[in-house]
């Protein structure tokens, strides 16, 4: 079995994000809250209740080496949570939106997070020692639509974004006195703040969940068309392809290796994809168990199956005769899976175990290191 | 960058229309020699077209749905016909079903049955979600 754990935390979870040591857990049950879990003698018991919030938290993440949580909320607001004692204490980040937060990312060395919104704009944020303040500068004027999802480049300058006009734009985040023009950055680090270096107009849909590979060389990001659109060499003369699947839409990706992608979505069970030699990216296979499709029947059941999903009905559908094939296809997740977060273990390039959590409020822990048939991507 | 192709300014509408009744007098000989299907691969080639000119787009529209009527043998068409037309065909498909007309409908229906076997929910989701390239 690929899924190791599976932890029934709440209702729906909206996000996740882990600690450092992997020992504790912030998730937000679809409310204005941010619920923190402690594995305690193998069980897992709330430790801590994050509210300042005032509306759905829509992005938590937890940054490894400084040992800092940031959320963002639809009520524009944004708040970092340092750890002082046993409490966690809360400040807030003047955003300067109109719209709601949508998701939050902390950058590689942690000295900036960006949050991607409503607004049809980016913040990067980053901390004033002499003010003792975080400052938001924004990226304007560049998304025709909401930004969906924010990647940071290993080199902590570059950002990544994705958005529902369709586009995957990639950004130059230079801040003055928070990053240096080290040869570490490459030519990224000539571009001024919020200079656009790419946009991509691979689909005509929304798009969801954008990420770089361990290296940076490579992006991937998804389409609400049930594609998949892979990225080499992010620049003036950049390589795509693109990969259609026959299943429901992906929500969100992860690289696992240079090679490998996991992506998981509407279709409650994550697909793998994998490049071969030649760099040609493939689907794979799905990671849980799945029964065989071949049979019309079960078209029309996945039918009175997505529009039970539809009405928030996970179990199974009422108008569904074929209650035997409308559990969702043996998968573990019971809902659309909105977020995937890796589980990375400190100096490795490659990390096998990632987590996944979704509308159904199950947080599954996965591991790829007894996927035989995966261990060449890896 | 690929993925547009740029649209076709309207003064090009004539030439579009013009290779539209090229197809059609082609299809109308396919389907003399009893080839539904290569009349189905002529009809969706080049289509959508790429222009925001909706004479164009409905002067594609009867071509194709010419082709997609003279459909008798559905898992027939299947064994012939190449994954690559899946996406396109599904557009035609839903464009079938929005004009309401019964024959049309049930034949729409009946190949989208089998589309969907074929070509999973992905291929919908595709049809449904362009709102650029639509037919």
């Amino acid at each position: 079995m690929a899924a190791i754990a599976v932890h029934q935390f709440a209702q729906c979870i909206t996000c996740h994000a882990w600690s450092p040591d992997h020992s504790m857990i912030a998730f937000c049950p679809n409310n204005s809250e941010v619920h923190i879990h402690k594995l305690v003698e193998e069980k897992w018991e709330r430790i801590h209740v994050l509210q300042k919030h005032d509306q759905i938290v829509s992005g938590i993440d937890w940054s490894i080496r400084s040992n800092r949580i940031v959320t963002v909320s639809h009520d524009r607001n944004s708040y970092v949570w340092n750890q002082e004692g046993v409490d966690w204490v809360p400040t807030l980040v003047i955003l300067r939106l109109n719209r709601a937060a949508l998701c939050v990312q902390w950058s590689p060395r942690e000295n900036k997070f960006a949050v991607g919104s409503g607004a049809k704009t980016v913040c990067i944020c980053y901390y004033e020692q002499e003010n003792n303040w975080w400052v938001s500068k924004l990226i304007r004027k560049r998304h025709d639509s909401s930004v969906t999802s924010v990647a940071w480049h290993p080199n902590n300058i570059l950002l990544a974004t994705t958005s529902t006009d369709g586009k995957c734009r990639v950004f130059s985040t230079f801040i003055k006195g928070v990053d240096t023009r080290d040869s570490g950055t490459g030519s990224a680090g000539d571009s001024k703040f919020g200079e656009q270096i790419i946009q991509l107009d691979l689909s005509f849909c929304w798009s969801f969940g954008v990420k770089w590979s361990p290296s940076g060389n490579t992006l991937a990001y998804v389409g609400h068309n049930s594609m998949i659109y892979f990225v080499d060499e992010v620049g003036p003369a950049p390589s795509a392809q693109t990969v259609a699947f026959r299943d429901l839409p992906l929500r969100d990706v992860l690289f696992v290796s240079e090679r490998m992608v996991i992506g998981v979505g509407f279709d409650c069970n994550p697909m793998v994809f994998a490049a071969e030699e030649r760099g040609l990216w493939t689907f794979l296979r799905f990671l849980g168990e799945r029964k065989a499709s071949s049979s019309s029947a079960k078209y029309g059941s996945q039918f009175s199956e997505a529009f039970g999903k539809l009405y928030g009905q996970s179990k199974q559908g009422i108008n569904n005769d074929r209650a035997e094939t409308s559990i969702p296809r043996g998968a573990i997740h019971e809902n659309c899976i909105n977020s995937i977060v890796p589980l990375k273990k400190g100096g490795k390039s490659t990390n096998t175990r990632f987590s996944t959590s979704g509308l159904d409020g199950k947080v599954v822990i996965w591991d790829l290191e007894n996927q035989e048939d995966l261990s060449e991507y890896l | 960058m690929a993925g547009h192709e740029g649209f076709v300014e309207a003064d090009n509408a004539e030439a579009i229309i013009t290779r539209i009744e090229h197809k059609s007098r082609k299809i109308e000989s396919l389907l003399k020699q009893y080839k539904p299907v290569e009349a189905l691969k002529t009809a969706l080639e080049g289509s959508p077209p790429k222009t925001r000119d909706e004479r164009c787009k409905s002067a594609n529209w009867i071509v194709v749905h010419r082709a997609i009527m003279a459909i008798k043998d559905v898992d027939g068409m299947f064994s012939s016909l190449d994954p690559e037309y899946y996406d396109i065909l599904m557009k035609y498909l839903y464009k079938g079903l929005s004009t309401g007309d019964r024959p049309t409908c049930d034949q729409c229906l009946r190949i989208h049955e089998k589309l969907t076997e074929k070509a999973g929910l992905g291929c919908i989701l595709r049809s449904l979600s362009d709102t650029v390239n639509t037919v």
